[in-house]
């Protein structure tokens, strides 16, 4: 490992030098200290810490895949793998003119269903607010839910998306990656969805590896 | 359990439609047992301890053997108590607190195999009679849920009761007096408890937490040595008919012949 790039634990110090403190670390006088277990990195004139665990922390436009918990009469509560609840409004199903009266949530949308939304406004002193009006969002009517670390979502995609066309196209499925951890996989061929689940569970295993795409390709190759 | 979760829909659909075509999502045999995996002796301090992993339930359970009162109508009999406990590690849905009424219920369904099984030989564990006896406490604790702790508690408690050393008390001027050496505890059998679940009209044994969120209804059967049935809890809403039960039983006596074997191994030679 490069020595840009670390192993660190929290209180460790990164780095000294004249950089500002992104994503989980502190800045003390001139320390800059890690706050979480993960891979230090400095880019751009920022140190920041690829956490290589834990929860999912909202972020404003991450798309997300939430599985409905409850509804109140204006909106539905969607688990999203995170310590927050996704808030989706009635409004964005229903339309402007939605009437709590005359609506009933549960008719389009029900507890254990699996929706591809994005986050439409989200700070840590409320919960997040989702939205499904855009492109490619809603409800999930097919595939299975794979639940892995949202710290390896970044590894799972990879470059310009290289990992996960290449899983799609080698095992013949489609995958909708949420931010959060959460992989809805659907493929109209059993053994397909079998090989896209096993690729993802290996990316999550080995998410620290080089050249992680071409082990996948391999072992999906060996497969075949 | 004291597990909250919300079975995503298409999963249920998925577990459903696999049962249908005779398969379970984890490619299990519809009978057939996740692997066990049985450490003992890992809590140095207790009398008796086991860890065991039931795919990927794990639960220890730590043996604690002391004098203490009888119950005041079995006078001449040993006391043993089992109790359960989810820790929040477990699960992300688990919380500290005093149990809820399911993890009371595994505590009793665990207690029950064992004490209506007459595994440990109570009669035995007479210091003075009416005066005082010995008790044996088995304390369960789930470290990771991943469905069916009835089970996983069942064999921990019973692989630690099977591996645990007992001190010696005589009856003295002042009360119990402890006395030098040890000595396994006094069994007779080896209960085995085999959980069952109903999901619409197939019976599976060993639930994983994803069919444990799905199931109608579940039987826990519990048969000793010889293969008799010694104990049964049955849970959910669904209900069983004649003939599942007898499913049931032949499946719960089936299972436990293996299972015993495994049970067994931990015993010292």
């Amino acid at each position: 490992m490069s020595e840009k790039r670390k192993h660190v634990i929290p209180g460790d110090v990164v780095t000294t030098g004249p950089y500002r403190a992104d994503q989980n670390t502190v800045l003390d006088g001139r320390l800059i200290i890690s706050t979480t277990v993960g891979v230090s990195e400095i880019a751009d004139g920022a140190v920041r810490v690829i956490p290589l665990t834990g929860m999912y922390m909202p972020r404003i436009d991450d798309m997300v895949v939430g599985k409905v918990t409850t509804h109140t009469s204006l909106a539905w509560e969607l688990d999203i793998n995170s310590c927050y609840v996704g808030f989706l409004p009635a409004t964005d199903v229903f339309g402007r003119d939605f009437s709590a009266r005359s609506d009933e949530l549960n008719t389009r949308l029900k507890r254990g269903d699996l929706v591809a939304a994005r986050i439409a406004n989200s700070d840590r002193s409320r919960d997040p607010l989702l939205t499904i009006v855009d492109r490619d969002l809603g409800k999930i009517d097919s595939g299975e839910l794979i639940e892995i670390s949202s710290s390896k979502i970044p590894r799972l995609i990879g470059k310009r998306g290289t990992m996960i066309q290449m899983i799609e196209s080698q095992t013949d499925s489609m995958i909708t990656v949420g931010q959060n951890g959460w992989v809805v996989a659907s493929s109209e061929d059993s053994n397909g969805l079998i090989k896209a689940k096993k690729a993802i569970r290996m990316v999550e295993r080995m998410a620290h590896m080089h050249n992680l795409t071409d082990k996948v390709r391999k072992m999906l190759e060996a497969e075949k | 359990m004291t597990v909250f979760t919300t079975m995503d829909e298409l999963k249920r659909n998925r577990i459903m439609d696999l049962l249908q075509e005779g398969k379970r999502i984890d490619g299990r045999a519809l009978d057939e047992y996740r692997s066990i995996t049985i450490d003992t002796g890992v809590v140095p301090k207790a009398n008796g301890s086991a860890r065991v992993r039931l795919g990927d339930s794990e639960v220890i359970c730590g043996i604690k053997i002391q004098p203490d009162r009888p119950f005041s109508d079995v006078g001449e009999k040993g006391i043993f108590i089992c109790t359960a406990e989810l820790l929040p590690l477990s699960h992300p849905t688990v919380e500290t607190g005093p149990p809820n009424e399911s993890v009371i219920e595994l505590a009793r369904v665990v207690d029950r195999g064992i004490r209506e099984s007459h595994m440990i030989d109570l009669t035995q564990l007479v210091i003075k009679k009416d005066e005082s006896v010995v008790g044996v406490f088995a304390d369960n604790v789930v470290l990771d849920y991943d469905g069916n702790l009835f089970d996983a508690c069942s064999y921990a408690a019973t692989s630690a009761i099977l591996t645990a050393q007992m001190p010696r008390w005589e009856y003295g001027d002042n009360g119990p007096e402890l006395q030098e050496g040890l000595e396994p505890l006094p069994t007779t059998t080896l209960p085995v408890s085999v959980t069952m679940a109903k999901i619409g009209s197939h019976i599976i044994a060993d639930p994983n937490s994803d069919e444990w969120d799905c199931m109608d209804a579940r039987i826990t059967i519990t048969t000793n040595s010889e293969g008799n049935i010694c104990a049964l809890q049955k849970g959910g809403k669904g209900g069983f008919t004649v003939d599942e039960l007898a499913t049931c039983g032949e499946i719960a006596i089936n299972s436990s012949n293996k299972i015993r074997d495994i049970l067994q191994a931990v015993v010292p030679k």
